[in-house]
């Protein structure tokens, strides 16, 4: 029992301590990090222009350019793997960027901006009709109605949904790998490639992952909890 | 009652699951506390071609089938051939081996950096055209050495890199855990790429990601004819990298599997079939 102590003891400092390998594993987490935050907010702003579009219908009810438009793009996104979309971002589109962080960025921007194009549709439908015939008959435009009347409650709705594609998004980037990048998860595959000891490097990475996505949904749940402060008075 | 019929399915699931990894494990241990006591010179029965007593000496082989984990990315050593199936002078090697020794050799297609750690587990021996270290060696075993390569240097063609004073600083691409990795972290201020694959540092290259790619000379004398008219491969020799030797890594300690391994590579040496293989696979492909 001692010894097998003594053995992860050793396994540990070799993971971590060696060569000071911990700092390889911040400025992992940094990459992960960069990555994921910049790509959720592209993909807020992507997802939340996609929804509209999607929305929006011609006077006589049939889908407007705009919508098929969004369609087209959530279709594609989401019917194609992300890694595949990521390797198309780097060795064919992106080709000659330098800044590797910035095409990881764009590629699960788009791609997490369709899933969030489909929760945003699905919370503005999910506010009442009449809410919209209210704003409308009060002598608000339909942009006003959007804006003021319905978008506000719609927010409340999706932020389950979206705090959910946020842990997936920060976990998905862990693929960034296949393009050289030294996020978390690159950097465990490389300390265990010289330590030739998987264990710890990935036990580790594991923690810290969870972690961190720990401290975001505990975020999201207080969030979650202030906007539902004047929902039963 | 529902519930207790879901618990029951779930805890059987897991059941199944155990099994299922465990047994191949079982089945390697039992042997392997029989080499202790009865050191049968695997070797020497190797040859005869009896597959079911030919190799009691060794846990690794013990079942007949030499489980061979490799990294086909790297020709002309390993690549993924027309078929699909893992060709190249290390697939024709070990093939040549196994059949001295008796067994059937199974190849396993994964990433070179986990061939490794993969060794006692899920592969018996890993033939990758890896370079024999003191970091790996304190690992696994090698066996006696089948080839000599130096790193070589892959740059664009209008590149004045030249000498080891022109790496400093230089954003380098390699192949995650090869001896090319460890070469470019060593030097001063570069920047490391490392890629699963040796032809996507190449690629990147080509893309003006990255100044240099460091592989191994036969690999990049291939990827050097693949772009003939953009890059340039360098010997490595002029920027001082040593001379490595490839060799097969197996579990440390298991003398017998390193015994008959050693003697097979001696005879197809003294046959004139790894002459012919050197012949047909890595000058055939300059």
């Amino acid at each position: 029992m001692q010894s097998w102590f003594i053995h992860v003891g050793e396994m540990f400092q070799r993971a971590f301590i060696k060569e000071d390998r911990w700092k390889l594993y911040l400025s992992g987490l940094g990459v992960t990090l960069k990555v994921a935050f910049f790509a959720a907010i592209l993909g807020v702003i992507l997802g939340t222009v996609a929804a509209l579009m999607k929305l929006s219908v011609k006077k006589n009810g049939k889908p407007s350019v705009r919508s098929i438009i969004a369609t087209i793009y959530i279709d594609i996104i989401r019917g194609t793997p992300s890694v595949v979309q990521l390797l198309i971002m780097w060795f064919i589109i992106m080709k000659n960027c330098r800044n590797g962080v910035l095409v990881a960025v764009l590629s699960f921007g788009i791609n997490s901006g369709a899933y969030v194009a489909e929760i945003i549709r699905a919370g503005i439908l999910a506010v009442d009709h009449g809410q919209t015939e209210a704003g409308r008959s009060l002598g608000l435009s339909q942009a006003q109605t959007m804006m003021y009347i319905v978008i506000p409650q719609a927010i409340k709705n999706v932020l389950p949904p979206i705090g959910n594609e946020f842990i997936v998004l920060l976990k998905e980037t862990a693929i960034v790998g296949y393009v050289s990048l030294s996020d978390l998860t690159r950097v465990a595959n490389q300390v265990s490639s010289r330590t030739y000891e998987a264990f710890m490097p990935l036990i580790g990475a594991a923690v810290i992952y969870f972690v961190i996505i720990k401290i975001l949904s505990i975020l999201l749940g207080r969030l979650e909890r202030r906007l539902r402060k004047s929902d039963r008075r | 009652m529902k519930k207790s019929l879901v618990t029951l399915l779930a805890i059987s699931m897991c059941a199944v699951l155990l099994a299922g990894c465990g047994a191949p494990k079982e089945t390697a241990s039992a042997p392997a506390a029989d080499t202790t006591t009865d050191a049968a010179p695997a070797a020497d029965t190797a040859s005869d071609d009896s597959t079911t007593e030919s190799t009691s000496g060794s846990a690794a082989i013990s079942d007949g089938v030499l489980t061979v984990g490799t990294n086909a990315e790297f020709p002309p050593f390993e690549y993924v051939g027309d078929d699909g199936q893992p060709d190249g002078f290390d697939m024709a090697l070990i093939k040549a081996i196994g059949e001295k020794m008796g067994v059937e050799v199974k190849i396993e297609n994964m990433e070179f950096a986990s061939l490794v750690s993969s060794i006692g587990n899920k592969i018996d021996v890993a033939i990758a055209g890896m370079t024999v270290t003191d970091e790996r060696k304190e690992v696994v075993d090698f066996s006696d050495s089948y080839y000599d390569a130096v790193q070589f240097v892959i740059v664009p063609a209008d590149s004045s890199i030249a000498a080891a004073e022109d790496l400093v600083g230089k954003t380098i691409g390699v192949q995650l855990g090869t001896t090319g990795d460890f070469l470019a972290q060593d030097i001063e201020g570069s920047t490391v790429s490392s890629y699963n694959k040796a032809v996507d540092a190449v690629n990147d290259l080509l893309n003006g990601r990255s100044d240099l790619v460091i592989v191994d000379k036969n690999p990049a004398l291939v990827f050097a004819g693949m772009y003939p008219d953009d890059v340039v491969a360098l010997d490595g020799a002029q920027f001082g990298f040593e001379v490595e030797n490839y060799a097969i890594a197996m579990p440390k300690g298991d003398a017998e599997l390193a015994d008959a391994i050693n003697n097979a590579i001696k005879e197809l040496k003294a046959d004139g079939t790894f002459d012919k293989l050197v012949a047909e696979y890595i000058e055939g492909s300059n």
